[in-house]
């Protein structure tokens, strides 16, 4: 069995040559097909992993809107969440002013502004400054109209600060006239978010 | 296994015998005579089993043995080697073999070969003529006497010198084996009157003789024979070579030998000449007396059966490697259903779930923002606690008359605070800054003793005595009408203290 008859072998030649081209187009075939089928597995994997994060994260809104949702629409009806209704709270400032007693009030309101994006976290949060200027009678007055304001107060709002001052330099007497002055800054905040629904 | 299928011929110049053999079964397909109708039946034969390799074991009295010690040599100068020596033995026999036995131990380490040849093998043209004529893949041609060692081995004989005496058609056959391999064989043919016992005992003892002579047999060895003959002929021959001390004689009945073959007892019994056939039906040849050109047919046919066997191996493992991706394609798919269906069930669920949403102008996210951050607004401290605070320090310094009170709320800040200023004026006051300081530290201590109240500083002092600044002033005398005035301004933190 030395040298190869290759005469006589051409056809067992072909045979191997059949069956190496036959083995190299099954295992071709079927390594495209395991490849196809492993990228398809990946793909529908990702899908899965996606739709479960989304039930996760709808269960977890569900959550949050079952803890939040009815005093998110408390503080919508009282006028924290939508457009500011700035008579709601000069009214609300009158009546406390009558409330307590005083003899009247100035008031000035600024134009609304975005309020500090640290303290707004990406809501749309703005703040509109009321500057109130009321004679008193005495200092407590002033705790009293602010405690009755926010008793009333259609929205949230802050006392930013206040100036306590005496009006004139008389010394003091037992008269029912104001002998001081309070200035004070209040900040109504509002937030006002865009149409849509929840998803 | 079924690369090991194929026929064994044996071959005597009055016939031919085909056993069709495969391990673990074997067809006798009978005995041909050397005439027109026994060739022609023998090519019928041969021709159904064409694709089979065919191994012929010759019978015959024209048969010569030499043992020769050659140098030991490999490759091509070996068959030079072992040509020449045949030639020079054999002269111009057709049929010639030379097989490597064993190596010498001891010395140059010579090789030990055993030289064969048909001396006179015309009877056996015609046969060859049709294997040849039929494309028959002849693989080799041995003497009966290879056979009958193969045979040997399967009896397992107790001593290493070992005549085996074989009787067969009528022929008796004396091998001699040397630790079980062949040194000498002679056949005495049928013309002899080997039928009587005492004739095949002297044979026997003659051909003992005739190795003794020759040296192949030591002198002081011990032969054994074995008697091998179906029809029982030689089993009286047993007694007579027992006689003789340089002789153990074992008669091998044809019970045994169908164990040690594993042929059943009828089948043998019905074909004895299967016996050798099928000991060495399954072994290499080791001795193979045909010339070259004959086995140039089994050449082709090893090189195809290799390829065939490649070509097999080649798909076998091709579909194996297919069938395994595939598998594992499919368990991917099984994978990738089930998620499919996985996924399905959570998106019905989150559907089920989203669909339970209110429809808001905010996300859940932003709906708890927004619930937080009124919370952390709404949070504020208390002013009617702050003024207390105050009240509580001016309530503990008399003298001290608030005329302007700030605060500032910053707290919505993250560091920032409540800050408040204090402008005041001491009333009343003498001109005596001095101890106007004094009031005014004693008012920021009692100031700092309150808890809520914190970081308390002087901002401006009634007098600024810094050497760095212009001060101006005039003193009062004792009976001036104007009050004097000291005013100052105080700075502190407020912190609302905790419950």
């Amino acid at each position: 069995m030395t040298r190869p008859p290759f005469a006589v072998l051409k056809l067992s030649l072909i045979l191997v040559l059949a069956a190496l081209l036959l083995a190299g187009i099954g295992v071709m075939w079927s390594r495209q097909q395991a490849l196809g089928a492993q990228a398809a597995r990946l793909q529908q994997q990702a899908a899965l992993n996606a739709a479960r994060q989304q039930l996760d994260r709808s269960r977890q809104q569900q959550r949050l809107i079952d803890t939040h949702l009815a005093e998110y629409q408390t503080l919508a009806g009282r006028g924290f969440v939508g457009a500011e209704d700035r008579l709601a709270w000069i009214e609300a400032v009158q009546l406390a002013n009558r409330e307590v007693g005083l003899a009247g009030l100035e008031y000035r309101l600024t134009p609304r502004a975005a309020t500090d994006p640290t303290l707004a976290q990406g809501l749309p949060l703005g703040q509109t400054a009321m500057v109130l200027t009321m004679p008193l009678l005495v200092e407590t007055d002033l705790p009293r109209f602010l405690a009755a304001l926010k008793a009333r107060a259609p929205g949230i709002f802050r006392v930013h600060g206040c100036r306590l001052s005496r009006l004139g330099s008389a010394s003091f007497e037992a008269v029912n006239q104001p002998r001081l002055q309070a200035e004070c800054e209040l900040l109504w905040f509002t937030v006002t978010p865009a149409t849509g629904s929840v998803q | 296994m079924m690369f090991d299928h194929r026929l064994i011929l044996l071959a005597t110049p009055r016939q031919i015998g085909v056993l069709d053999w495969r391990p673990g079964r074997m067809h006798w397909l009978g005995e041909f005579a050397a005439t027109e109708a026994g060739l022609a039946a023998f090519r019928a034969v041969v021709a159904r089993h064409a694709q089979l390799p065919v191994l012929l074991v010759a019978d015959t009295v024209d048969e010569d043995y030499r043992s020769e010690i050659l140098p030991h040599v490999q490759g091509h100068a070996r068959n030079e080697l072992l040509a020449r020596k045949l030639k020079q033995v054999f002269r111009n026999a057709r049929f010639t073999g030379a097989w490597r036995q064993t190596r010498e131990t001891t010395g140059r380490r010579d090789d030990r070969y055993l030289l064969a040849a048909l001396t006179d093998a015309d009877w056996l043209t015609p046969w060859l003529s049709v294997l040849h004529r039929e494309r028959i893949p002849l693989c080799g041609i041995t003497p009966l006497a290879l056979a009958c060692q193969h045979l040997l081995a399967r009896l397992r004989p107790q001593e290493p010198h070992t005549l085996l005496a074989y009787r067969l058609d009528s022929r008796l056959r004396l091998s001699y084996y040397h630790d079980g391999l062949l040194r000498f064989s002679r056949l005495i043919g049928s013309d002899t009157p080997t039928q009587l016992p005492g004739n095949a005992a002297d044979e026997i003892a003659k051909t003992q003789l005739y190795l003794t002579g020759q040296r192949i047999l030591p002198r002081e060895a011990r032969l054994q024979v074995l008697l091998l003959d179906p029809s029982g002929q030689l089993d009286s021959a047993q007694a007579q070579l027992n006689a003789d001390p340089a002789f153990s004689t074992r008669l091998v009945d044809m019970q045994s030998l169908g164990r040690a073959l594993r042929i059943p007892d009828n089948f043998l019994a019905a074909t004895p000449a299967i016996a050798p056939l099928a000991a060495i039906a399954g072994e290499p040849v080791q001795l193979n007396l045909a010339p070259p050109e004959l086995l140039q047919r089994h050449t082709e046919f090893r090189w195809r059966r290799g390829l065939h066997a490649i070509a097999g191996t080649i798909a076998l493992v091709g579909l194996g490697i297919t069938a395994a991706y595939w598998l594992h394609a499919q368990d991917l798919n099984d994978q990738t259903r089930q998620m499919a269906q996985q996924q399905q069930q959570l998106d019905a669920r989150y559907q089920a779930i989203a669909r339970t949403f209110p429809v808001q102008a905010a996300t859940p996210e932003q709906l708890a923002q927004t619930v937080s951050l009124s919370r952390h607004l709404a949070g504020q401290p208390n002013v009617t606690a702050l003024l207390v605070a105050v009240s509580q320090a001016l309530d503990a310094s008399p003298g001290i008359v608030l005329e302007n009170f700030v605060w500032a709320d910053d707290t919505l800040k993250p560091t920032g605070n409540v800050t408040i200023t204090l402008d005041a004026a001491l009333i009343p006051f003498d001109g005596n800054y001095r101890a106007a300081m004094q009031r005014i530290e004693h008012f920021m201590q009692t100031l700092r003793t309150v808890p809520s109240l914190h970081d308390v500083r002087l901002r401006t002092s009634p007098v600024n005595a810094d050497s760095s600044s212009t001060l101006t002033g005039k003193t009062l005398s004792g009976n001036s009408s104007a009050d004097p005035v000291a005013r100052f301004s105080i700075e502190l933190g407020y912190r609302e203290a905790t419950p």
